[in-house]
């Protein structure tokens, strides 16, 4: 009997002090604990196009680029509809970055640090757009549960701080050089610090409405920023990842419906409300089976209309759908008509200047060959001259060049919606008592799980330079 | 600490055991035989009462024993035999003949590590079910076999599909993780095995739970072990229960040779009611191309001119007549020292969905080797090789939702082989050429070693291993070539997928026994548990083949790949101490320390305990002779419970996009596992009566049960702002409480007729106590429905599980503050005349269903069996998402009335009665008014409250008519037994539900949102011809 109980004793003890080696394989073979700064420059600079598209593809219901084939959609008619995807995107970019960053100054690595910030901005400025007062000082490194928000205001200075910043050290020295891990410019810090001093301009354009705009400050920004359509801040898609909206066009084709074309956006093109017919419109947009170009109006969906052949839609293979087409996050074309806004008053000969220099851009972008585009640039419609340009041609013209991008409607609540000819959708959501949307509603993720946070908004609360 | 006051109380039992034995005096030899069979029978358990020595009959069923004086009473007992008392007197040979018992092997129970326990000594409920009951049934999944015989376990069938999984759910769910496993552990033969199910990616396709793996065939008995009592021995992962399987085994004496066949042939049992008024197009106009099936023109009006428009019958044409053949052989048989059982089997299986199938081969070996008196091993091994062609059954449904229903589905190919269609993708071209095989080869297999140097001693050592591999090929053609062909993918693609996993088991324990008077007696076995699993999954797909239809990752255009593993192990140590008093007072208390190596370090080992105290007052008290058999039961328990593995701290990962252009990104992995996790632990009661009456003619058994689950590892939900989406920590608490009523008997019992009686009912509460504080709920998962219809299953605070949320139609005098639709209300009308619908989600049922029972009736009538199981399940609601796909498409039959006005019921915002009439079809209607799309397409189909629907069903199960071959007649055959039999299932279906067979549900068994019908495979009815030979 004793035998056995020492024994025992003894397998039990051996088995224990063996079970400490026996037991340590929790870790994870799977996901690495740790990421190379590259491998997280390469997913924030995809991941922000993408962002960039996400936004787009819900304000251009709101701007009337595109209209939903069906009645009453939410997108068009402006509900309250739940973003816990864009939100999500939006903070796991940032989240991202607020690693890379840090990793960044750990390995004295300037340039991507100074990347890493500028896609900061960018990001914190769309989220703040969007959504107005978010979570920012308490996010990201899970300090809080439950983060609070931020002043939207208060975060536009960390914007414009983290644009400054980011200018800086692009321009200093780094340990570490980007190159092919940047998917928007290639390793190219030149084009960084442009597009950085883009960002500001476009940033405190949207502050024109309050007492902060410094109109000088943007000119200032604009002087090192983009210098032709080769500046342009843009991802090029991949042949194992469509972009996005050729993504669209084609789900459309196989009767997955998106991308259907809204009436006031043909009518902007085709001659109705202008007197002059738009060349890039049928490189921007396909026909119906008739060869016509028929819109939906936002709000009332397609009526009796088929599903193919009869409407306007984006269609593969044009410029913004080729499989391969690029993401455009910021353009030269966007900034001459930033500055063709900030200089409207005061020099209107600056204005005129770069508001055409706007349209050729986008023309250029598109390859409109060079009749059609001096037929256009010619129509009295569109050259009235230095004196007669007046802020809404340059928002319309802007309105076309920024086709589907989210800033169109940054520049929609700035310019309340005035573009020629829009009105508001059929069946409005009752909620906005006959007016536009100003915001997005906090998504249902964040309701629910940082609820005592979310400030109580309405889509007709503005964002504070909306004010 | 905890680790330490284990190890003190392990000793502790230990030493209480490590006594002085008493001397032994008289020897006694003899043999057991069983009344119906002269040969020995092996493994009684013989007990000298009132001493703790005891031993089991060897391979011929003789024994030897020493007692102490004439006076000692010996016990034999053996499963499926009534015990017998015997005073050893002056013989000192002693030979016994068992009679066999009515009540069978209810009076014993396989629990724990395979331990034959008998069932008047549990503290605790348990149930069995013989093969009889198993093999009866004829369904190829072994889970789906236990459909409505037992108490408290709740069966679902994913579907129709051939080797589509089960579900099995026992008391409820337990954890508030929507991606937890709520099914409990399966054991065969004392070995723990997986029965995970992994679902295709993509679209769903019905792929099989891993038990489906094991054939029926070879069950010899399966005793459920329900709650935290019955499953402590078992650690961690049987904190659902447990269900011990226990295979054939060989028995001494001739080699018998036993074969069992079976045709089957399956067709749909319910299909939705549907119209067959109306053609293709739109708007009531015929359009021979359009893609609408059926909102065109009545389709009388458009054969006056097109001569072959007609309404085809599609529904029920697109089905085929299902085919199972089941062959099954085996041979056992042994001598005295050693025995052995083999089985051969093989399933072959065609669904009603073309172009589905699943085959199954099975073979079995196993042996007992007696060494010596003192010594003795077995072994088994289950091989199986299974598999089939997985259609793709929700995008087969939902392309027979687009078919026009006047075209012919079947006519689907041209002779180019390309896809013959208007311009719709035809669903059975599909369900043929887009295809996924899965091949899974399997062993499960044991060794087991015992050693019993002394009588009150024994060592038992368990060595188990349950590894499979599972390869699947998918395949989706891209376009031949063929000008004008209509492919089924732009690119094409196949995707190969590598699964190898294996479970390592090793078990090693002591068993000790000890009479301190002649009342009392204990038994103590301590022991220790390893458990490993192994897990690696390799997938390859590529995309764009440069030769088409030649489908080899070397010429895809594009490669992507990806690649899961992991790796569990957990320690255990138990003890488990009996002690029955007088034999009507049992004790049993259970403890065991486990440590997991998913847990972090410094919380990785936790001890649990149990205690259950069976009290058979029928032995201790006088009663009416009426009152055959009385016992009270009480039991608590806790059960502990790990996570999974690899989940802790913050990690890194590729998204699988990546590379792109040679570069893989990386982004902080959303999950957050808290690096100081604990364990979770359930704590449960449990109470029961036991009765039986008028000598075991009748028996009834009622259990309460509550079980909490607390400090939940579950991923809470957290504010994307926080860097991460989840955090996997401890919160929540979910509480499951019910009672379980056992009713059976033998109402009739003569020389020729007899008749056996089983019923079983149960009733579960659930309530989710509490989650984190400040997270308002969790979403176990949504399913799609047109425009805004849409329905979430979220888990609330004091709510039950399974609440389906959703849109519905507002209602006058709804109180902002309740979040259960009230459709006692009156429907708010629109000025337009159509009731107004509100996207605010309320709750709109629960998927959970209240109460689940079965009935079982068996006669037997000379040589004739007739048997029958009846199901049911109520006080459930589910999600139609069949109903509203037919109504957005003008097939359900209540869309003939469009061309009819209706004055909607309902009240007006001002709650004036409704009066407006308003037309229910497309485009302009007779009075002048644009509807538009239609009331089903603008109205009816957006608001979820009209896809949530009474889930409720009672199904006659099975029913088998046997006849067995009379003696009289056998003698001129070779045969020793031979039996015919018919059998039909689920041939009635009662059910308030519209649609197909609402048991299907497609988040597979795997899955938690188990109230989402989806476009599931449709359950399906199906007729047997069966044969038994023995030889």
């Amino acid at each position: 009997m004793k035998a056995i109980y020492t024994i025992l004793c003894l397998m039990l003890f051996l088995v224990l002090s063996s079970c400490e080696n026996f037991l340590d394989v929790n870790e994870n073979p799977n996901n690495p604990q740790d990421a190379p700064i590259s491998g997280l420059m390469t997913n924030a600079t995809y991941e922000t196009s993408l962002n960039v598209y996400a936004i787009g593809s819900i304000t251009s219901n709101y701007v009337q680029y595109l209209a939903s084939p069906n009645p009453a959609s939410a997108s068009d008619v402006m509900e309250a509809s739940n973003y816990s995807g864009l939100w999500f995107d939006l903070y796991n970019v940032m989240t991202d970055l607020t690693d890379l960053m840090q990793k960044a100054e750990e390995e004295d690595a300037g340039h991507y640090l100074g990347a890493g910030q500028i896609l900061m901005a960018l990001n914190l400025g769309m989220t703040v757009d969007a959504f107005g007062d978010v979570p920012y000082t308490e996010g990201f490194d899970f300090s809080s549960v439950t983060p609070t928000y931020d002043d939207d205001e208060a975060l536009y200075s960390e914007v414009f701080s983290l644009l400054d910043q980011g200018i800086q050290n692009l321009s200093g020295t780094t340990s570490i050089s980007l190159g092919g891990d940047d998917f928007i410019f290639n390793g190219d810090v030149s084009s960084w610090i442009k597009f950085g001093n883009m960002l500001k301009a476009r940033f405190m354009l949207h502050t024109k409405g309050t007492t902060t705009y410094d109109p000088q400050a943007i000119l200032t920004a604009l002087a090192s920023g983009m210098t032709s359509n080769d500046d342009d801040a843009t991802v090029i898609f991949f042949e194992q990842r469509f972009n996005p909206w050729a993504q669209v066009a084609i789900n459309n084709e196989s009767l997955l419906l998106g991308g259907w074309i809204s009436t006031q956006f043909i009518e902007t093109m085709d001659g109705t409300s202008y007197d002059v017919v738009d060349p890039r419109m049928s490189l921007m947009i396909g026909a119906t089976d008739d060869g016509e170009y028929i819109g939906v109006t936002n709000g009332a969906g397609r009526g009796n209309a088929p599903e193919q052949g009869a409407r306007s839609t984006l269609i593969p293979d044009q410029f913004y759908t080729y499989e391969d087409s690029p993401l455009l996050i910021a353009t030269y074309a966007e900034q001459k008509f930033i500055e063709a806004e900030v200089a409207l008053e005061g020099d209107p000969e600056r204005a005129y200047a770069a508001y055409l220099e706007g349209i050729e851009a986008h023309m250029d972008m598109l390859e409109v060959n060079e009749e059609d585009k001096m037929a256009y640039l010619n129509s009295p419609e569109v050259s009235m001259g230095a004196s007669a340009l007046s802020l809404a041609d340059i928002m319309k013209e802007k309105w076309v060049a920024l086709f589907l991008h989210p800033e169109t409607w940054n520049d929609a609540r700035r310019f309340d919606y005035g573009y020629k000819d829009m009105t508001l959708p059929e069946n409005l959501n009752g909620n906005l008592n006959g007016q536009y949307i100003r915001r997005l509603a906090y998504p249902d993720n964040e309701v629910s799980r940082n609820g005592s946070n979310v400030p109580d908004v309405t889509l007709l609360d503005r964002i504070w330079w909306d004010e | 600490m905890k680790k330490n006051s284990t190890y003190y109380l392990l000793m502790v039992l230990f030493l209480m055991l490590n006594g002085t034995l008493m001397a032994q005096q008289i020897n006694i030899q003899g043999k057991v035989t069983a009344a119906e069979d002269p040969e020995g029978l092996p493994g009684v358990s013989i007990v000298a009462e009132g001493t703790g020595t005891g031993t089991v009959s060897d391979i011929n069923g003789n024994f030897s024993i020493n007692v102490p004086n004439e006076n000692t009473v010996l016990v034999f007992s053996y499963i499926g035999y009534a015990s017998q008392s015997i005073t050893v007197g002056t013989q000192q040979t002693l030979n016994v003949v068992m009679e066999s018992e009515a009540k069978g092997l209810d009076e014993f129970i396989v629990t724990a590590f395979g331990i034959s326990q008998e069932k008047k000594s549990l503290g605790y409920a348990a149930q069995n079910i013989d093969a009889e009951a198993i093999t009866k049934v004829k369904q190829p999944n072994l889970v789906s076999s236990l459909q409505g015989q037992a108490a408290g376990v709740q069966i679902t069938n994913s579907g129709g599909a051939p080797g589509q999984s089960a579900r099995i759910i026992i008391r409820g769910i337990n954890s508030l993780d929507p991606g937890a496993n709520n099914q409990p552990l399966f054991v065969v033969d004392g070995v723990p095995v997986d029965n995970s199910t992994i679902e295709s990616t993509g679209t769903p396709r019905g792929l099989s739970n891993r038990m489906a793996d094991l054939n029926p065939n070879d069950v010899a008995s399966i005793s459920v072990l329900k709650g935290a009592a019955a499953t402590a021995l078992y650690g961690v992962r049987a904190a659902n229960g447990a269900v011990i399987v226990t295979t054939k085994k060989g028995k001494a004496g001739e080699v018998r040779v036993n074969y069992n066949g079976s045709v089957g042939f399956e067709t749909l049992n319910q299909l939705p009611k549907l119209q067959d008024k109306y053609g293709q197009g739109f708007s009531g106009e015929y359009q021979p191309s359009s893609f609408w099936p059926s909102w065109g023109a009545p389709i009388a009006e458009v054969q006056q001119t097109v001569s072959d428009h007609k309404y085809q019958d599609n529904w029920n044409r697109a089905f085929n007549t299902g085919v199972q053949i089941d062959n099954n052989i085996s041979i056992s048989g042994g001598n005295e020292m050693a025995t052995f059982y083999g089985s051969f089997g093989n399933l072959q299986q065609e669904g009603i969905i073309p172009f589905s199938n699943w085959n199954r081969t099975t073979a079995k070996f196993s042996g007992t080797v007696k060494v010596s008196d003192k010594f003795n091993f077995s072994g088994s091994v289950n091989y199986s090789n299974s598999g089939g062609n997985r259609v793709p059954h929700d995008r087969f449904m939902e392309r027979m939702m687009y078919w026009s229903e006047t075209t012919d589905v079947r006519d689907y190919i041209n002779e180019d082989g390309t896809m013959r269609t208007y311009s719709n993708t035809n669903p059975i071209y599909d369900a043929r050429f887009a295809t996924y095989e899965d091949d899974v080869n399997r062993v499960i297999g044991n060794i087991n070693l015992n050693y019993i140097p002394a009588d009150w001693l024994s060592f038992s050592y368990r060595l188990g291993t349950d590894f499979y591999s599972d390869q699947r090929t998918e395949i989706t053609p891209g376009p031949k070539g063929i000008v004008g062909e209509v492919p089924l993918s732009s690119t094409g693609y196949l995707e190969e997928t590598r699964i190898n996993s294996r479970d390592l088991t090793s078990n090693f324990y002591i068993t000790l026994k000890k009479q301190f008077t002649s009342d009392l007696n204990a038994s103590l076995r301590l022991g220790n548990d390893i458990f490993e699993r192994k897990y690696d999954r390799v997938t390859a797909r590529g995309e764009n083949f440069v030769i088409p239809e030649f489908y080899n990752l070397g010429v895809a255009s594009q490669i992507f790949t990806s690649q899961g593993k992991s790796i569990k192990r957990i320690v255990g140590f138990y003890g488990d101490l009996m002690v029955d008093y007088k034999n009507y007072l049992f004790l049993n208390v259970t403890g065991r320390n486990d440590i997991s190596s998913t847990l972090p370090k410094d919380n990785n080992s936790f001890f649990y305990s149990s205690f259950n105290l069976g009290y058979v007052f029928s032995e201790n008290m006088v009663l009416p002779s009426w009152l055959t058999f009385g016992k009270l039961r009480a039991s608590y328990a806790q059960v502990g419970k790990d996570t999974d593995a690899h989940i802790l701290g913050s990690t890194y990962v590729s998204p699988s996009i990546f590379p792109l252009n040679g570069q893989v990104g990386f982004t902080r992995n959303s999950v957050y596992g808290d690096l100081s996790l604990r364990p979770e632990q359930t704590n449960a009661i449990e109470f029961g009566l036991q009765t039986a009456f008028l000598n075991n003619r009748a028996n009834f058994d009622v259990t309460y049960y509550k079980s909490n689950a607390k400090d939940q590892i579950i991923p809470v939900p957290v504010s994307d702002a926080t860097g991460f989406s989840s955090y996997i920590t401890n919160a929540g608490e979910i509480q499951n409480s019910g009672f379980e009523f056992i009713l059976g008997g033998t109402p009739i019992k003569s020389n020729d007729f007899s008749w056996n009686i089983s019923a079983n009912l149960s009733i579960n509460n659930n309530e989710i106590k509490a989650i984190k504080e400040g997270i308002d709920e969790i979403v176990v998962g949504s399913q799609y429905g047109y425009a805004g219809s849409t329905v979430t299953m979220k888990l609330l605070e004091g709510e039950a599980y399974g609440n389906i949320f959703g849109s519905s139609y507002e209602r006058l005098g709804t109180d902002p503050d309740n979040i259960f639709l009230d459709r006692s209300l009156p429907i708010i009308i629109g000025t337009n005349g159509f009731p107004v619908r509100t996207g605010t989600q309320l709750i709109l049922g629960n998927a959970v269903p209240k109460w689940i029972g079965g009935i079982r009736n068996d006669f037997t009538y000379k040589d004739f069996e007739l048997s029958f199981l009846i199901d049911f399940r109520t006080g459930l609601e589910q999600y139609n998402q069949y109903a509203n796909f037919l109504s957005a498409f003008g097939k359900n039959e209540f869309t003939e009335a469009r061309e009819d006005f209706r004055v909607f019921e309902g009240v007006l915002a001002d709650g004036s009665t409704n009066t407006k009439e308003v037309w229910l079809g497309q485009g302009e209607g007779p009075d002048g008014v644009d509807y538009g799309a239609g009331y089903w397409r603008n109205y009816y189909r957006t608001t979820s409250e009209n896809f949530v629907s009474d889930a409720s069903y009672i199904k006659l199960r099975n029913i088998t008519l046997g006849y067995n071959l009379n003696p009289d007649l056998l003698e001129r055959t070779p045969f020793r037994t031979a039996r015919v039999s018919i059998a039909a299932n689920n041939i009635i279906l009662y059910t308030p539900w519209d649609g197909f067979d609402p048991e299907s549900f497609s988040a597979g068994a795997g899955g938690n949102a188990i109230g989402f019908t989806g476009l599931g495979y449709p359950g399906v009815q199906s007729f047997f011809f069966n044969l038994n030979l023995g030889l």
